[in-house]
């Protein structure tokens, strides 16, 4: 080559040089390895400041789990489970974890407002003053015993003012409630639990340590009671960490829920049976067991078979698992107790578990410790005791209405007449934190702060062995004009002077926590202690809570359960329509969660239906109707009716439709408005002995619309049903 | 090896008619044609000027409008979905650059192995390459999620410290259809010199400033046919392996993928047959239109071009059918879960009735009509055959692409893809097209003028005793 | 970036010395409540999409729970829930077709991460995913104020046109990486927790080193029972399940 280089060969070279560039760049395993940065560092490389946590606790329903909320410059980012906190051990429930879109939920109230007329949502703002004023000329001018305060499960400080401020004027005690309580049939649960053991608490299942779990509508993976501490019991009793074996769960029930789901048999009794089948179960292990036949179980088999439609080889197969299992475990919950025998039902099956000699041991039942702070009855009123209010109100005997903590439009039953009876009601004031169907039919509403920019506390009702309360904190600044109840309330007290003032003189929320707590400083045994009620504050904050290290479960005891005659009547149903009508909650929504957006979209766990309502009907039954996916129809009851589309649902009773409860609002936020059914519409008002509203004794009809909506689901319909399916 | 003129057809049997209907036995005077092809293309009536505008319109909304509202909306305005994250973009992207394939084919290959009917309509032909192509440019970019940052796949060193990767598919296809768009123009430009020249000693205005850079000084001189010629035979052999390189690697996109129903080692053959389907087919209805619109073209397009090109739409849809069951037996016989699946719902699916429609226009119907001689001469037939053997290849495409997407390993994220505004956008990159087009061919000569006159000047009739042979020279 | 923890590339090493972190589902425990579902959301600032585009397949979930149905009522049963998030290949087919190297094998977590601000949409690496675990921003998700101030500082915020994924929470073993650096100790097996794996109510999920034989998700991976979904595509997928009980 010369000296000099032509343009021509320059060019030549500087091509063969970038083509070797090229290829080489391309070659060789390195490529892959090679650090490439881009332009600007990702976040997930940087710090941009420590994060802050604060233990609080969680208010998307009455369970009580610990979260710890991670902050970072005031604002809220996530939550997780306190890992101390006995109830949930540092787990969480797709619920709780969503608390945040409601923190940060577009729709909340932004301040204290009022409105001229009745759901016009012509909201006025007005000044806290001016609000508390208006609260304290109301209870000052109002006849005490015509007032009335509507409160939800928590949190559980505002129920004690409440009371306190109730007992302090002379007015009735505030009544409490839940569509989750209702759902649940905790009523009948624990009058189950009075009847035979004297007490009327919550037994505690403890499948953590069974060998055989029977389940019996007690869904307690999802939403009952409580559910993260019923899934770590599950989890455990998979594993087989204390008796070796893994745990086997059965569950009994018209549908497949999400526990069904999970369980390794699912056996789809005939709603309003699951009392026989408990008792034929226990005659067969007594048979199998070569016992003498207690005379709780006195019933015939082959009969019991029949009106179950279980298939007596089905009952004889389990009775035999049961007879030679260690630890069985049965469990009475949900639309087994919503029905006309729920009470009688609960009884035989708890009947079943004293036979199986489990009580008070391992793996079996027990009473839920009585949490602290216990000493006022704190639990849920009764359908019954609503309908009660209801009455009061509609005669006009209720001059002012306070709401706090539940949605009573939405999740009454709508034959309870609730909003009718409203508007004999002269004064109406909600403090919802979002504007639900309740608070736009309000005349004031104040709103309170979300649970994450709130004091209190929440005493665990069950879920644990150890008697524990959790404790809430402000994990933000509130993000609005909002306020505390009890701060109102006790601003109001002051104002009014006298007895009341005296009985609540708390300079704010934080002051009468801490003198609630001060009980709980005397106590030996919690897992902390404190010399005085400062420090204990102090404590009970960083750790959220407060809980006895020791177990206090109660062992229940009962001498004469099995030698008495049980006898459960047939379940009675009303209306004349052809399908078993069987609403349930929502696993994902709940009762509240349907204006956060996040849970809207998280599928539900067995249909994986989003961001709606459907209706689960057995594919063979929908075939004889002539109804296919996703066409609407129409569930009419004697008390009304609801539409949705159908999801033609395989793990169903050809003769029983579900409908999940969550969906159907017609206010609370944009997420929630204008979406879904809501079965509470087409519940009848029929009670059980325990004054439990029997939700799922109906009987209805079905009928097509002709309309279509296709239901939002993550699941493919091709690819899980079949190519060949009809879709 | 040197491969030799051909006669038009079998001298014997064809004698009987007159030797005039063929193109290259029916000279002109050389000035004459000159003027024929001048005037086809400088006479532009008010029609031209409607259908401009209409497509202009169509264009500007279509095209432009819809994809400016998807860039700024996002991609949720089109079909896509998961698992189907192609659609129609790249069902258009493959499909053009099918119809791109044509043009080189025909200009190329046939110039290549020296085949006389092409000299017509080589010029056709390119020009659908280069205009095919750019509508698979355009569609590859309305494809990207963020196409305001597609200059990131250029490999040029730059301070984000980015480099691109030569494993992906994407960026051999982007290269690929680069060099191919490169180098089609180039070739497309070299014949077209001459013609250019011509028209720029016979022009005024601003089309003689024009054509005088086009025509970059061409006066015809001894040295310059022979550089020219020269530089063509490079090209002509050069650009048929990137011809069949570029829909080869078109294939690896979805061959190298590890879906059921993509990861098929026929591909590449069966990817460039399927593209000399249709684009022959589309060839065919050009030169159609063309004939039957622009002036003094019906002596130019006769239907001894619309029989040869009825031969090999026929012989290619016989590969093309070979190359698709090859493909499906291969693939079924494997027998794996998935794909057998996969061609269960192609073929009962949703839109089985697709698939079928693909068979039965891409075979059936060519190989009913074409066999004809009569049948494939006649042009509107031609054109309806061509037409629809263009539809079965899209459907083909469909299916590949949307349809085979819908099914894949996780039967729990099976989801269907129906087109949303991509409808608008394909309407939109089929009237850019005709466009592009119908601009083109006011523009150049749609005739090659120059390599007519020099097949005629090559073609004679000679008589041996009784017998008239015809007589090809070579010129080259 | 940690830069002191990169190790150098060894060419000769298989792939299967690589991996560094793993998990392992335990389907038997798994009740299919979606808490990680919802825990990955908030984690990892997950647009929700509402409902006309989950109806199209469009949802943004990270991770999602399958379950399949066996056999006509009455003996119907649904198959184990099984949640499916990004597997971490080791041998990634989303990685080598990504043109402008948005899918990258991170090197010092042996993870698969995309870079999101290097993405330019062309999809090809979620066509290419046999496991379906990718997804596409189609639109700027609508975050109505004030739903933003929950968004994670520590997680990139999408843009409308880029792909994103699992990435067994990059962000959560960085700090903890850290954390246990700047103590001047090794990370402890268990310290690292993705966001599912927190809120996992069962402790169906286990996380952790399997390169290091005493950590529980490596004696989990071989104690018998674990699967790894389309193994025999040879994408040496870091995830296990665990069948049967």
């Amino acid at each position: 080559m010369t000296d000099k280089i032509s343009r021509r060969d320059f060019l030549k070279m500087a091509g063969v040089g970038a083509a070797t560039t090229a290829v080489l760049t391309g070659c060789g395993p390195a490529a892959r390895y090679v650090e490439r940065e881009p332009y600007t560092t990702m976040p997930e490389y940087t710090y941009s400041g420590r994060s802050t946590y604060y233990a609080t606790a969680c208010r998307e329903c009455a369970a009580g789990c610990g979260l710890v909320a991670r902050t970072m410059q005031g604002r809220a980012l996530k939550v997780e489970g306190n890992r101390n906190n006995p109830v949930n051990l540092g787990k969480t429930c797709p619920r709780g974890q969503a608390t945040l879109h409601g923190l940060y939920n577009p729709d909340r109230v932004h301040g204290p407002v009022s409105q001229k007329k009745r759901g016009s949502r012509d909201f006025k703002s007005l000044e806290w003053e001016a609000a508390i004023d208006m609260i304290v000329d109301t209870l000052k001018k109002t006849d005490p015993g015509e007032i009335a305060f509507l409160m939800g499960l928590a949190p559980d400080h505002l129920f004690d003012l409440v009371s306190d401020l109730a007992a302090a004027i002379g007015a009735p005690a505030p009544l409490r409630f839940g569509a989750l309580a209702m759902f649940e049939a905790r009523g009948t649960l624990s009058q189950a639990a009075k009847n035979l053991f004297g007490e009327l608490a919550l037994p505690f299942f403890d499948i953590a340590n069974t060998e055989v779990t029977l389940s019996f509508g007690a869904n307690f993976l999802e939403t009952w009671l409580s559910p993260v501490s019923y899934t770590r019991g599950y989890s455990k009793m998979r594993k087989g960490n204390t008796n070796g074996g893994r745990g086997y769960l059965v569950q009994f029930e018209a549908r497949m829920s999400q526990t069904a789901a999970a369980a390794d048999e699912w056996i789809p009794a005939r709603p309003g049976t699951e009392g026989l089948v408990a008792q034929a179960l226990g005659k067969l292990v007594a048979e199998q067991r070569g016992d003498i036949i207690p005379h709780a179980f006195d019933v015939d088999v082959a009969k019991a078979a029949e009106t179950s439609g279980v298939a007596e080889e089905t009952l004889r197969n389990l009775a035999g698992l049961v007879a030679v299992a260690g630890r069985t475990v049965a469990i009475p919950g949900g639309a087994a107790l919503g029905q006309s025998n729920g009470l009688e039902t609960a009884e035989a099956i708890l009947t079943l578990n004293i036979y199986l000699g489990n009580t008070g041991q391992p793996g079996g039942v027990y009473l839920s410790p009585v949490a602290p702070l216990s000493e006022k009855d704190h639990n849920p009123a009764s359908v019954f005791g609503i309908a009660a209010l209801v009455e009061r109100m509609e005669s006009g005997k209720i001059k002012t209405l306070f709401v706090h903590g539940i949605n009573p439009v939405f999740e009454f039953p709508k034959s309870l007449g609730f909003e009718q009876a409203l508007t004999g009601v002269p004064q109406v004031i909600s403090f919802a934190t979002f504007p639900d169907e309740t608070a736009v039919l309000a005349d004031y509403l104040l709103p309170d702060h979300h649970g994450l920019e709130s004091w209190g506390y929440q005493r665990v009702v069950t879920g644990t062995g150890n008697a524990a309360i959790s404790g809430a904190q402000p994990v933000v600044v509130p993000y609005y004009d909002t306020r505390s109840t009890v701060d109102i309330l006790l601003a109001a007290a002051e104002k009014m002077g006298g007895k009341v003032a005296s009985v609540l003189s708390f300079a704010d929320e934080v002051e009468f926590i801490q003198s609630k707590l001060a009980d709980l400083v005397e106590e030996s045994d919690g897992f902390f202690s404190a010399p005085e009620v400062n420090t204990f504050l102090a404590s009970f904050q960083q750790f959220g809570g407060w809980w006895k290290t020791t177990d206090s479960l109660g062992v229940p005891e009962n001498d004469d359960a099995l030698t008495r005659t049980l006898k459960i009547p047939a379940a009675e149903f009303e209306g004349k329509g052809e399908f078993h009508f069987l609403p349930f909650v929502s696993p994902i929504l709940g009762e509240a969660g349907a204006n956060k957006p996040w849970l809207q979209e998280v599928p539900d766990p067995t249909t994986t239906v989003t961001w709606n309502t459907w209706v689960e009907i057995n594919p063979v039954t929908a075939r004889e109707l002539d109804i296919k996916d996703d066409d609407i129809v129409r569930i009419v009851t004697e008390s009304g009716s609801i539409e949705a589309a159908v999801y033609l649902y395989p793990a169903i009773r050809p003769d029983t439709v579900a409908v999940p409860f969550g969906q159907g609002h017609t206010a609370y936020g944009r997420y929630a408005q204008g979406r879904g059914a809501n079965p509470a519409d087409v519940l009848g008002l029929n009670f059980n002995a325990a004054g439990d509203l029997s939700y799922a004794a109906m009987k209805v009809r079905v009928e097509k619309t002709g309309k279509k909506h296709t239901l939002a689901r993550l699941e493919s319909r091709m690819g899980v049903y079949g190519l060949d399916e009809e879709y | 090896m040197a491969v030799s003129a051909k006669p038009l057809s079998h001298p014997q049997v064809e004698m009987h008619h007159d030797p005039r209907q063929y193109l290259m036995l029916d000279p002109r005077p050389r000035g004459e044609m000159n003027e024929m092809v001048m005037d086809s293309m400088l006479s532009i009536s008010w029609k031209f000027w409607v259908a401009a505008g209409i497509l202009g319109i169509i264009v500007l909304v279509c095209l432009f409008g819809a994809w400016g509202y998807m860039i700024f909306e996002g991609l949720g305005v089109a079909g896509t979905n998961r698992p189907a994250y192609w659609g129609i973009f790249l069902v258009n992207t493959v499909f053009w650059i099918g119809i791109s394939h044509a043009g080189t084919f025909v200009s190329a290959l046939l110039r290549v192995f020296k085949a006389e009917f092409r000299r017509p309509f080589t010029r056709a032909a390119e020009l659908m390459t280069t205009f095919g192509l750019v509508q698979a440019g355009l569609s590859i970019f309305m494809h990207m999620g963020r196409v305001w940052l597609s200059y990131w796949m250029f490999p040029y060193p730059n301070q984000r410290g980015l480099w691109p990767n030569f494993h992906s598919p994407l960026m051999w296809d982007f290269l690929a259809i680069n060099t191919y768009l490169l180098a089609s123009t180039m070739y497309l430009f070299l014949p077209l010199i001459p013609d250019v020249a011509m028209a720029r000693d016979r022009s005024t205005g601003w089309r003689k400033n024009l054509y005088r850079i086009l025509s970059l000084g061409f006066r015809g001189t001894e040295g310059e046919w022979t550089h020219l010629r020269h530089a063509m035979n490079i090209f002509a052999f050069a650009i048929l392996p990137v011809m069949f390189s570029v829909h080869t690697i078109v294939s690896w996109d979805f061959a190298v993928a590890t879906r059921p129903g993509w990861s098929s080692t026929i591909f590449g053959p069966y990817f460039v047959i399927g593209a000399l389907h249709s684009g022959i087919a589309a060839v065919a209805m050009v030169l159609i239109v063309i004939r039957a619109i622009m002036k003094n073209m019906k002596y130019f397009i006769r239907p001894e071009h619309f029989d040869a090109l009825g031969k090999l739409m026929l012989i290619v849809s016989m590969a093309w059918a070979y190359f698709f069951f090859n493909d499906y037996m291969v693939q079924w016989y494997g027998g794996d879960k998935w794909t057998d699946q996969l061609l269960h719902f192609h073929e009962a699916g949703l839109l089985g009735w697709m698939w079928l429609g693909m068979l039965i226009l891409n075979i059936a119907i060519p190989w009913l009509t074409l066999w004809n001689k009569k049948i494939r001469s006649n042009p509107w037939i031609l054109f309806i055959v061509g037409l629809l053997i263009n539809v079965g290849m899209w459907f083909e495409r469909y299916i590949i692409i949307p349809i085979s997407l819908t099914v894949n390993r996780m039967p729990f994220t099976w989801r269907e893809y129906v087109p949303g505004i991509e409808v608008l956008l394909t309407i939109g990159t089929f009237a850019f097209f005709i466009l592009l087009y119908m601009m083109a061919t006011k523009l150049i000569p749609i005739v090659p003028v120059w390599e007519v006159q020099e097949g005629q000047m090559a073609h004679s009739l000679r008589r041996f005793g009784r017998e008239t042979v015809i007589s090809v020279s070579e010129l080259e | 970036m940690s830069k002191h923890k990169i190790p150098e590339y060894n060419t000769s090493w298989s792939e299967e010395e690589q991996g560094r972190w793993g998990m392992v589902i335990d389907q038997d425990l798994c009740t299919g409540c979606q808490a990680c579902v919802v825990a990955c959301a908030m984690e990892n600032n997950i647009s929700f999409v509402g409902e006309e585009d989950v109806v199209y397949g469009r949802a943004m979930h990270w991770i999602r729970v399958e379950r399949f149905w066996e056999g006509e009522y009455p003996e119907v049963k649904a198959t184990d829930f099984q949640p499916v998030m990004c597997q971490q290949c080791g041998s990634a087919p989303c990685e080598p077709v990504c043109p402008v190297f948005a899918s990258v094998h991170s090197q010092s977590e042996e993870l698969n991460l995309q870079v999101y601000n290097r993405c330019v949409g062309t999809r090809y690496c979620a066509n290419n995913c046999p496991y379906q675990v990718r997804v596409f921003n189609w639109r700027d998700w609508e975050r109505p104020e004030p739903l933003n101030n929950q968004l994670n500082p520590t997680v990139t915020v999408r843009q409308r046109g880029v792909m994103e994924k699992c990435t067994f929470c990059v962000q959560r073993i960085h700090e903890a990486e850290d954390s246990a650096q700047s103590e001047g100790r090794e990370l402890v097996d268990g310290e690292v927790q993705p966001a599912c794996v927190q809120a996992c109510p069962a402790d169906a999920i286990v996380f952790g080193r399997i390169d290091d034989p005493e950590s529980e998700v490596s004696k989990l991976t071989k104690g018998g029972r674990g699967v790894q979904l389309l193994e025999d595509l040879g994408t040496q997928p870091r995830v296990t399940y665990l069948k049967g009980g």
